[in-house]
C-alpha cells in the first residue's frame, strides 16, 4: 500500500492528464454504445417511415458520434502514453540518485543483479502496467456497470439470473487472479534462476571450457529449463481454464434466460425482444469482465516489481548533510583502535588497529592474503564505516566530514582495475574534469602507460569498451593508477595496482612515485617488499592485526616474521630451488 | 460470441524490427512445432469444431426463439435450451483443449529453444564471445525466446478461427445480400493502408525507442557494476547528470513509440464504426427501394460486427508475430554459428599427454586484426617446467591459450608428443591440461562445488587435501561455515588472493597431464605463494608445466625461460644463461 501511495507521488504532477485519459475512453466507449441505438432510429424512424431524409441524418449524426469517438479515443492514448512514460521517466530519474549514493554496505546486501534489473525491467513493468491500466481499465468495468443497468432497466424480469452469475463470476475470476498471482511469482524466481545461470555461464565461460564441464552445466541448466517449463505452464493453464470456464457459465445464463423466459413470455409478463436484448447483454459483460481480468493480471504482475523499487527508495543512502566540508588538509592520518567486520556479529577482518602517519609520509602494508589490507584501505575514504575506533585526518575524526568532501582529498586505485566506456581521456577525467592533455599526459607517464597509449593513432582519445576487455592486465592497472595519479589529492592509496605489471614498468612507477609525491601521503599495499621497501612505515599485517611496525631496516631487524618473507624475496629461485 | 482478450484496445506491441527472411524463419519454427503433429492436430480439430459451434449457436437460438417461444411451447423449449446447453459445454470444453495443447505444445518447444541456445553457447569458440556483448547474448535466450513464446501460444488458434469466422461470415453475408456485403467490404482497403502505414511509422519510432534505450540500459548496467569507483572519484554528480541527458532523450522516444503504435487500436475502432455506418446507409436505401427487408439489415449488421473484429485481430496478431520472427531469427542466428567441436567426431581421442611440446612457427592475430604472436619456435621436453616473462601485453596469455585450444594458431602447428595437437578431439585436450586462468572465475555455489570443479567425483578428503596444497585450507577452516560456506556470483564475497587460493586448488584437484599457471599468484602474498610451490613440487615433478609469471623470483629455477615482446620470443634459456647474456630478462630481473 505504501510503495502505490509513493507512486501517487510522481503521479501527481501529471495528476490532470491522468484524471483525463479515462474519461477520453469513457467517450469513445459511450460513443460506441450509442451506435446501436442510432441504428434502431434509422430502422425504426427513417425506414419504417420511409424518409429518406431522417436515414441520411441519423447516418450523419452516426459518422459524427464516430468521430467524437475517435478524438477520445486517440486522447485517451495520447494522455495515457505521457503519464506512463513521464512517471516512469520521473521514477527511473530518482532512482537512479538514490542508487548513486548507496553505501557500499548496502549495495553488497541487495547485489548488483538485482539493482540491475529493478532499474531496467520493473521500471518498465511499471510503466506498462500503468498504461494499461488507463487505456482499457476503465472501458471493462464500464461495460460490465453499463450492461448490468441497461439489464435492470429493460429486462428487469431476468434480472435474477444476474444475481446469480455475477457472484459466481467474480468469486471465480478473484479466486483465479489471486491463485495464478502466486504461480506467476513463483514462475518470475524461476526466470530469475535461468537468468542468473545464464549471465554466470557467460562470465565464467573460459573457466568451464578450460575444464572441459559443458556436460554438467548443460544437465544443470536442463533442470532449471524444466522448473521454469512446468511452472509457466501452471500458470498459463490457470488462465487457460479461467476463459472456457466463464464462458461456459455466462452461456448458461442464456440457456436459463431461455427456460425462465419463455414461462414469463407464456404468462405474458415480457416480450421476446426482452430475451434477446438480454443474451446481447449477456455478451457486453462478460467482454467487460474479461477485459478487467486481463489488466487485473498485468496490474497483478506490476504489483511486485513497484514494491521493489520502492524498497530502494527505503534504504538508507550514506549521509551527505551536515556534516563539516574537509579543505586544505595536510594529509595526517591516524587509526585509533580501528576493528572492522561485515555483520554486527561476524569475525573482525581488521582489529584493533593503532598507528599514525605524518602527511607526506609513505605507509607500506604487506601480510598473507585475506588478512585485511584492502579492508583496511576502505576504511579511509568511508566504502566502509569502522565498526569500533576512530579513524582521523589532521586530528579530526572523519565521521565529521562530508562525504564529498572527504573523498575529494583522496586519491584511490583500487584492486579490480576496472574502466569505463569511452576514451581514455574520459577515463582520466573521472580523476580531475578540468584536465588538459598535458595533465593526462603527464600522469601516463607516471603510470607508465604513455608507452602504450601513444601507439594507438588516437592516443588519449583512444576508446575503449566496459572493462577494457581488449586491454591486458597489467595495461588496465596503468590507467587505474594515471586515473589516481592525475586527481592530485594529497592521499594516495594504491591497492595492489602493480600485481599484473611487469618488473620494468613496475621500478618505473616505483620512482615516480618516490619523487613526485613528496608532499603527498602515500598508503601502498604489496606483497612484493622490493615495491615498498623505501616508505617510512612498513606494517606487517597478521590476520587483521598489526604483527609488525617500522622501516624495512627496523622490521628486518625486530621482526622474525618480516625477515622470513624478505630471505624468501631474496633467494634466488623462491622455494624452487630449495629442493 | 464473447471478446477474445487480445483484441479492441490490447496493450500496442509495436511493429518490431523487420525479419529478413520471413519465410525461412517460418519454416524452422514449424519444424519444431511439427513433432508435436499429434496434439496440434487435436488443436486444429477443435478449434474448427468449436469455431463452426460458435457460429452454429446463435443460428441454433434463433431457431428457438422462433420455432419454440413464439409458439409459446414450454416443453419443446426447454427440451430445445437444454441441448443448447450441451451445444455450449461442448464449445468450452473445445477451447479448453485447444488452450491445453497449445500451451503444452508452445511450452515444449520454448523449452527446447532455450536449451538449444544455453547448449549452443557451451560449443561455441571463444571467438563468438569476443564478438558478442554479454547482454546481447542474454537477451536472445531471454527476450527474443519469451517473444517467440508469445506469438506460438496465441498465434496458430487465433489465426486459424479468425480466417475462419471471416470466411464464414463473408460467406453467410454473400448469401444475404451480395450489395450489401460489397457495402461491408469497401472500408477493408482504407483499414489495410492506415494500419500499415501506423505500423510503419511505429516501426521507425520503436526502432529508436530500443536503441535509446539499449544504450540506457547499458549504462545502467556499467554504472551500477562500476559504483565503487564513482563513489571514490566523487563522481555521482556528473554520472547523474549523464544519465539523465540519456533517460531525457528516452523520455522523447519512448513517448512517440507509445503514443503512434497506440493510435492503432482507436484508428480501426473509427473505421470500423465507419464501415458499420457505410452498411447501414446502403441497407437502408435498399430497404427503401426494395431489394431487402428491415430483418435482413439486422442480421446483416451484426455480421458486419463479427466480420470486422477478426480482420482487427490479425492485424494485431502480425504485429506480435512481427517481432516473435525478428526474435527468433537471432535466436537461429546464434544456433546457426558453427560449434568449436564440430569436426570433433573425425578427430582422434587422446588419452593422456606425456609431454613433449613443440610450437613449430606459430602464429596469431585475433580476426585479421595485427599479429599478437609471431614465429613461434618452442620445444619442451616431458616434465620440463617452462616459464614465460615479458612485458604486459606482449602475447603471454594468447601463447597458452593456444596450448588449450581456446583458439587455433593463424599459421604454424603445435606438437604433442610429436603429434599434431589439432588432429585430436578438443574436449580430450582440455580434458588433459588443468589451467589456472589469470581472471579466476567462481560460480555461486558452496566452496567445495567450486573446488570439485575441477573433478567432480572427488571425495571430501581429496578436495581437503587439495586446498591444504593450494594453501586454500587454512582460510576456508575459519570461514563460519567451512567447506559449505556460499560463494557469490564471481565470488565476490572473497578477497582476490582467497579466489586464486581456490582456483588452485580446483586446478590441483583435477590433476590432470599438462600444468598451466597463469599469473596464478599474483594477489596472493609471497609466502603463501612459496609454500604454495613446495606443494606443487611433489605434483609437477613428472608433469609439463607452463607458468606465466611476473614475479621473476617464482620462475628462476625454471628449467627453460622464454621472452616474450611484442609477440616475439627475444630470448630463451635458462636463468642463467639469460643473466649472463645481459638482455631484456637482465634487464627486468635488475629492477628487483
Amino acid at each position: 500500500m505504501k510503495a502505490i501511495k509513493h507512486l501517487m507521488q510522481y503521479i501527481k504532477p501529471y495528476i490532470w492528464i491522468t484524471i483525463l485519459a479515462p474519461l477520453l475512453m469513457v467517450i469513445e466507449v459511450f460513443m460506441d454504445l450509442l451506435q446501436p441505438t442510432i441504428m434502431q432510429f434509422i430502422i425504426d424512424e427513417g425506414i419504417a417511415k420511409n424518409d429518406m431524409s431522417i436515414v441520411i441524418s441519423y447516418a450523419i449524426i452516426m459518422i459524427v458520434l464516430a468521430i467524437i469517438g475517435l478524438g477520445g479515443g486517440l486522447g485517451c492514448i495520447y494522455f495515457s502514453s505521457k503519464v506512463g512514460v513521464h512517471v516512469a521517466t520521473d521514477l527511473r530519474k530518482d532512482l537512479y540518485e538514490v542508487m548513486s549514493y548507496f553505501s557500499t554496505k548496502k549495495r553488497d546486501e541487495v547485489g548488483t543483479g538485482k539493482l540491475i534489473t529493478i532499474m531496467t525491467s520493473d521500471v518498465e513493468m511499471i510503466q506498462r502496467a500503468l498504461m494499461m491500466l488507463l487505456r482499457i481499465f476503465v472501458r471493462g468495468p464500464l461495460m460490465f456497470i453499463g450492461a448490468v443497468i441497461i439489464v435492470w432497466f429493460t429486462a428487469r424480469e431476468l434480472f435474477n439470473i444476474l444475481l446469480v452469475i455475477v457472484p459466481i463470476l467474480m468469486i471465480l475470476i478473484i479466486t483465479f487472479t489471486i491463485y495464478s498471482g502466486k504461480i506467476f511469482r513463483k514462475v518470475q524466481q524461476s526466470v530469475d534462476r535461468v537468468n542468473e545461470m545464464l549471465s554466470e555461464n557467460l562470465a565464467g565461460i573460459r573457466v568451464i571450457k578450460a575444464f572441459h564441464r559443458m556436460k554438467e552445466q548443460m544437465d544443470k541448466f536442463l533442470q532449471i529449463n524444466k522448473k521454469l517449463t512446468k511452472l509457466n505452464q501452471n500458470a498459463n493453464m490457470v488462465m487457460g481454464f479461467l476463459n472456457p470456464l466463464t464462458m461456459w457459465i455466462v452461456n448458461l445464463g442464456i440457456v436459463a434466460a431461455l427456460w425462465i423466459g419463455v414461462i414469463q413470455v407464456e404468462i405474458g409478463a415480457i416480450q421476446i425482444g426482452v430475451i434477446l436484448a438480454f443474451v446481447n447483454y449477456l455478451n457486453l459483460i462478460i467482454g467487460g469482465l474479461m477485459m478487467s481480468v486481463m489488466v487485473l493480471m498485468q496490474v497483478a504482475r506490476a504489483v511486485p516489481s513497484l514494491d521493489r523499487v520502492y524498497e530502494m527508495f527505503n534504504i538508507e543512502g550514506e549521509e551527505r548533510h551536515q556534516k563539516q566540508d574537509l579543505h586544505d588538509i595536510k594529509g595526517d592520518v591516524t587509526f585509533e583502535n580501528v576493528s572492522f567486520s561485515y555483520n554486527e556479529n561476524g569475525e573482525n577482518i581488521v582489529d584493533q588497529l593503532n598507528f599514525h602517519v605524518n602527511a607526506g609520509e609513505t605507509v607500506g602494508i604487506i601480510g598473507m592474503t585475506g588478512t585485511g589490507k584492502s579492508t583496511l584501505l576502505k576504511l579511509i575514504p568511508r566504502l566502509y564505516d569502522v565498526s569500533k575506533g576512530k579513524i582521523k585526518i589532521d586530528g579530526k575524526d572523519i565521521q565529521s566530514f562530508t562525504l564529498e568532501s572527504l573523498r575529494k582529498q583522496i586519491a584511490f586505485a583500487p584492486q579490480k582495475a576496472l574502466l569505463f566506456a569511452g576514451s581514455i581521456a574520459s577515463n582520466l577525467k573521472f580523476g580531475s574534469p578540468n584536465a588538459v592533455k598535458e595533465d593526462m599526459h603527464h600522469a601516463l607517464d607516471q603510470a607508465n602507460a604513455m608507452e602504450f597509449v601513444e601507439k594507438y593513432d588516437d592516443q588519449v582519445e583512444h576508446e575503449l569498451s566496459f572493462g577494457a576487455k581488449n586491454l591486458s592486465g597489467g595495461q588496465k592497472q596503468r590507467l587505474a593508477m594515471a586515473r589516481a595519479f592525475i586527481k592530485d589529492a594529497k592521499i594516495l592509496i594504491l591497492d595492489d595496482t602493480t600485481s599484473a605489471v611487469d618488473t620494468i614498468s613496475e621500478k618505473i612507477i616505483k620512482n615516480h612515485l618516490i619523487n613526485d609525491f613528496k608532499e603527498q601521503t602515500l598508503f601502498i599495499v604489496s606483497s612484493k617488499i622490493a615495491t615498498i621497501q623505501h616508505a617510512d612505515q612498513i606494517i606487517l599485517m597478521d590476520d587483521g592485526r598489526i604483527h609488525g611496525i617500522g622501516t624495512h631496516d627496523e622490521l628486518l631487524a625486530t621482526n622474525e616474521e618480516y625477515r622470513e618473507i624478505y630471505l624468501l624475496q631474496q633467494q634466488s629461485g623462491g622455494v624452487l630451488d630449495a629442493e | 460470441m464473447p471478446n477474445r482478450p487480445g483484441g479492441g484496445h490490447g496493450r500496442p506491441t509495436g511493429p518490431a524490427p523487420k525479419a529478413k527472411d520471413r519465410k525461412r524463419t517460418l519454416f524452422r519454427i514449424w519444424q519444431y512445432v511439427r513433432n508435436y503433429n499429434i496434439q496440434l492436430t487435436i488443436v486444429v480439430v477443435a478449434v474448427i469444431l468449436s469455431s463452426v459451434l460458435t457460429v452454429f449457436a446463435p443460428y441454433y437460438l434463433g431457431v428457438i426463439v422462433d420455432q419454440y417461444i413464439m409458439p409459446k411451447d414450454i416443453d419443446g423449449t426447454i427440451k430445445n435450451a437444454v441441448i443448447l446447453g450441451i451445444i455450449y459445454l461442448s464449445i468450452s470444453l473445445l477451447m479448453w483443449l485447444q488452450t491445453f495443447y497449445m500451451i503444452k505444445i508452445s511450452m515444449r518447444v520454448i523449452q527446447e529453444v532455450r536449451q538449444q541456445l544455453f547448449d549452443q553457447l557451451q560449443l561455441l569458440p571463444l571467438e563468438f564471445f569476443d564478438k558478442h556483448q554479454t547482454g546481447d547474448l542474454m537477451s536472445r535466450v531471454t527476450n527474443d525466446v519469451d517473444n517467440l513464446n508469445t506469438a506460438l501460444s496465441q498465434s496458430v488458434v487465433q489465426i486459424i478461427s479468425s480466417v475462419l469466422t471471416i470466411v464464414g461470415t463473408g460467406i453467410a453475408m454473400i448469401y444475404l445480400s451480395w450489395q450489401l456485403a460489397i457495402a461491408s467490404v469497401i472500408i477493408i482497403p482504407v483499414m489495410f493502408y492506415t494500419s500499415k502505414a501506423i505500423i510503419k511509422k511505429s516501426g521507425k519510432n520503436y526502432a529508436m525507442k530500443q536503441k535509446d534505450l539499449g544504450n540506457l540500459n547499458g549504462q545502467i548496467e556499467e554504472n551500477i557494476s562500476g559504483a565503487e569507483i564513482i563513489t571514490l572519484f566523487n563522481a555521482e554528480k556528473s554520472k547523474i547528470s549523464d544519465f539523465n541527458k540519456m533517460n531525457e532523450k528516452y523520455r522523447q522516444s519512448a513517448m512517440k513509440a507509445e503514443i503512434t503504435s497506440g493510435f492503432l487500436g482507436p484508428t480501426n475502432n473509427f473505421l470500423n464504426n465507419i464501415g458499420l455506418t457505410i452498411v447501414i446507409g446502403t441497407g437502408a436505401i435498399m430497404v427503401v427501394t426494395g431489394p431487402a427487408t428491415i430483418g435482413l439489415l439486422a442480421s446483416f449488421t451484426t455480421y458486419s460486427r463479427q466480420f470486422f473484429r477478426p480482420i482487427n485481430q490479425i492485424s494485431n496478431l502480425l504485429n506480435t508475430l512481427q517481432s516473435a520472427i525478428a526474435g527468433a531469427e537471432r535466436v537461429f542466428e546464434m544456433i546457426d554459428e558453427k560449434s568449436e567441436f564440430i569436426q570433433d567426431h573425425e578427430k582422434k581421442t587422446l588419452k593422456s599427454i606425456k609431454g613433449d611440446i613443440r610450437f613449430e612457427n606459430v602464429s596469431f592475430a585475433y580476426n585479421d586484426s595485427k599479429m599478437i604472436l609471431q614465429n613461434i619456435n618452442l620445444d619442451v621436453k616431458k616434465g620440463e617446467m617452462i616459464a614465460v616473462v615479458g612485458p604486459t601485453g606482449s602475447g603471454k596469455t594468447t601463447l597458452i591459450n593456444l596450448l588449450s585450444r581456446f583458439y587455433s594458431p593463424t599459421e604454424g602447428e603445435i606438437f604433442v608428443d610429436g603429434q599434431p595437437l589439432s588432429q585430436y578431439k578438443i574436449g580430450d585436450v582440455r580434458k588433459l591440461i588443468s589451467v589456472v586462468l589469470q581472471d579466476t572465475y567462481l560460480f555461486s555455489g558452496t566452496i567445495l562445488d567450486n573446488i570439485r570443479f575441477g573433478n567432480p567425483e572427488a571425495t571430501e578428503e581429496q578436495v581437503i587435501e587439495a586446498s591444504t596444497i593450494a594453501r586454500a585450507h587454512q582460510f576456508i577452516k575459519y570461514l563460519p561455515n567451512q567447506y559449505q560456506e556460499f560463494v557469490q556470483p564471481g565470488g565476490v564475497n572473497l578477497s582476490q588472493g582467497q579466489r586464486q587460493l581456490i582456483a588452485i586448488a580446483r586446478a590441483i584437484l583435477e590433476d590432470a597431464d599438462l600444468l598451466i599457471l597463469d599469473e596464478a599468484t599474483s594477489s596472493v602474498d609471497t609466502r603463501t605463494e612459496s609454500l604454495i610451490q613446495e606443494g606443487l613440487n611433489a605434483l609437477m615433478e613428472n608433469k609439463t608445466t607452463f607458468v606465466i609469471a611476473h614475479r621473476l623470483k617464482t620462475i628462476e629455477a625454471s628449467d627453460q625461460i622464454i621472452v616474450l615482446k611484442n609477440g616475439d620470443i627475444i630470448e630463451k634459456g635458462n636463468h642463467q644463461s639469460l643473466m649472463e647474456n645481459e638482455g631484456y630478462y637482465f634487464e627486468m630481473q635488475n629492477q628487483l
